[in-house]
């Protein structure tokens, strides 16, 4: 061992009491920073994999039609590009096309066509505005999460029924629906009848209360769309390739193509700027655990200045001096972050057992957590510069200790 | 060659109106055997001279040589270097590490200059604290003893890296009329036997009188 490790293990003994203030700060500090991340990026992640499997990760929809025109000057063959405003015009005329065109992407591991929607849902003597999804089933679980979200019924039924239907939970209650009942739907004045395959539950209310899912060619009848689609919902290999895959793929295809990020950007946000905020207000526990360990670090610098001063007489260097201190502050804060992340890591198991029912933005029984362990780095990294920043200055103020005066001070 | 030489040595403490002459123009040798003191009355310069001569203060003139290096232009490390290795000190209070046993206050210095394993340092602590007559309280921390064990301790430490030099500063001050006697007698005995030089400030003239030199200083300068 060190001699300046020796030293600063037994001066940290010197102030027992104060030190263990200063331990136990950085452990809650560490402990409740990784548990705030993990919950708000448990939820966070959780909202992202719900979302995606509702919605998927990338939407191509309307055909972009551009007005740019060139204008001449008469009698002259100088040309120069005017902007005009970009058209939409709705939906995917050629959806086999477009389908055929995205498996150039090798990016792309699904697409379906959808489509989709206003209509009246008729039953029980009762109506109620939903918005009809025409699927094609067996493209579009690979493109949603919705074989996992069916809570009755089963899609074997579904896709055994050419009028089948997939309903909301929400929608199920409030029109009092089950199971093998038959409904009524209508969009364009000619009611049509569907039966009841099977009830989906995703947690979001909005989709929950208002979406049901019918076959394609059921959904083209009703909706009277006898051709194209009103989006293609594509899946991709990494969730985060899907801002570069939808503008390459929207300058190929010309039509509007949209990723989740870009998609549910205010929802990211909200998450964003909560795990920044939870962040910096834990952050102030490990702030004043280093002012407290800074204030314990110069009480001792003041108690020990005579000890300092026959350590430097006896041939400690100031960088030695220096170092005592700084490793002091080092040890705290290196078992302030073990302790700190064994904590982190108690705390974290037991919050995802705790029972909670949340529904709105998605559907979970207990508290979400994300196990990342860049979560522990952060902690640590903090924990660690505050503190040392904390041991820093004392560490100077001791190394600068004159020991001829203090001796000659202490003899006088 | 003289283990410690001093040429011309000048010292101005203080600023502006309370700005003195402390040491005006000392010189001398330091042979390696013998006892030395510097006596003289308070504000003599004899603490002065002694902190300049354990490198603990750079002097505003002149030079001084330990062994054949002249250390005025040392850096700070490396004067720390020159006191670890050829000068121990013994001063007026013990200055032990309360948090260390009488044993483990002896290894310090040897633990900085990291010439000997843990157990050869542990050994000739232990060797130290038996010729300084605390053989058997070797584990007791610097609290448990009394103050003049506490001072044969510092002896001991002082002794630790076997410096050619011991500087003490009124090393029996504290101490009752035994117990200083008794310290006094292990000093000068030590540095006899083991061919160390002792060089002591003391305002005691009894003390002062048993060493090999006595130099009397006034008004910063040694006395012919």
């Amino acid at each position: 061992m060190s001699p300046a490790l020796l030293i600063a293990l037994r001066f940290l003994s010197a102030r027992k009491r104060a030190m263990l203030m200063s331990l136990a700060g950085i452990v809650f500090g560490v402990a409740f920073f990784v548990v705030t991340q993990a919950q708000t990026a448990g939820f966070e992640s959780y909202f992202i994999k719900t979302i995606l499997g509702v919605n998927g990760m990338v939407r191509i929809e309307d055909r972009i039609q551009s007005t740019r025109s060139l204008a001449a000057t008469q009698g002259s063959d100088f040309t120069i590009a005017v902007e005009g405003s970009v058209k939409y015009i709705p939906g995917v005329q050629y959806p086999n096309d477009l389908l055929g065109a995205l498996k150039r992407f090798p990016e792309v591991t699904a697409a379906s066509p959808v489509i989709r929607g206003n209509a009246t849902l008729i039953a029980n003597f009762r109506e109620y505005d939903v918005k009809p999804y025409g699927i094609e089933l067996a493209s579009f679980v690979n493109v949603s999460d919705l074989d996992t979200q069916i809570i009755d019924g089963s899609l074997g039924a579904f896709s055994e029924n050419p009028y089948g239907l997939i309903l909301g939970v929400r929608i199920a209650k409030r029109m009092n629906l089950q199971i093998g009942d038959s409904v009524l739907l209508d969009a364009a004045g000619e009611p049509q009848r569907f039966r009841i395959n099977a009830i989906y539950e995703t947690g979001i209310d909005q989709v929950d209360r208002e979406r049901v899912y019918l076959h394609l060619p059921a959904g083209r009848s009703l909706l009277n769309k006898p051709v194209g689609a009103s989006f293609i919902q594509a899946n991709v290999v990494a969730p985060e390739l899907a801002p570069a895959l939808a503008m390459r793929i929207e300058e190929a295809v010309g039509h509007s193509t949209l990723a989740w990020q870009e998609r549910e950007k205010t929802w990211l946000q909200v998450f964003s700027v909560l795990r920044i905020s939870s962040a910096l207000t834990i952050s102030t526990i490990i702030f004043i655990s280093g002012l407290g360990m800074f204030n314990t670090l110069v009480m001792i610098v003041v108690d020990k200045t005579r000890e300092i001063a026959i350590l430097r007489s006896m041939g400690y260097t100031r960088e030695d001096i220096s170092r005592i201190f700084m490793l002091q502050g080092g040890i705290v804060v290196a078992c302030g972050v073990v302790f700190g992340c064994l904590a982190a890591a108690a705390g974290t198991y037991a919050l995802s057992h705790i029972p909670i029912r949340i529904r709105g933005i998605f559907a979970s029984d207990h508290f979400v957590v994300l196990w990342d362990p860049w979560h522990y780095v952060g902690a640590a990294v903090i924990a660690v510069i505050v503190v040392m920043v904390a041991s820093y200055f004392p560490s100077r103020r001791a190394a600068r200790l004159e020991p001829g005066s203090i001796i000659r001070g202490s003899s006088s | 060659m003289s283990l410690l030489r001093v040429e011309n040595l000048h010292r101005y403490l203080g600023e502006g109106d309370t700005r003195c002459h402390a040491l005006r123009g000392v010189g001398f040798t330091i042979e390696p055997g013998r006892t030395y003191a510097i006596a003289g009355h308070s504000g003599s310069g004899k603490s002065t001279l002694l902190y300049l001569l354990g490198l603990l203060d750079i002097p505003d003139q002149g030079q001084i040589w330990v062994g054949d290096r002249e250390t005025s232009r040392l850096t700070d490390d490396e004067r720390t270097a020159v006191r670890n290795e050829h000068m121990g000190f013994v001063f007026q209070f013990h200055f032990l590490l309360k948090e260390f046993t009488a044993l483990e206050n002896v290894m310090l210095p040897m633990r900085k200059l990291g010439r000997l394993s843990e157990e050869a340092m542990r050994a000739k602590a232990s060797d130290l604290l038996v010729a300084v007559g605390l053989g058997d309280k070797t584990r007791r921390l610097g609290t448990q003893l009394s103050g003049g064990e506490q001072q044969r301790v510092a002896i001991a430490r002082a002794l630790a890296n076997d410096p050619g030099l011991i500087l003490a500063d009124e090393p029996t001050g504290n101490l009752d009329h035994t117990n200083a006697d008794r310290v006094f007698a292990l000093l000068s005995d030590i540095a006899h036997q083991r061919g160390q030089a002792l060089l002591m400030v003391s305002h005691n003239p009894e003390l002062a009188s048993r060493c090999d030199h006595v130099f009397r200083m006034q008004d910063g300068v040694i006395l012919p």
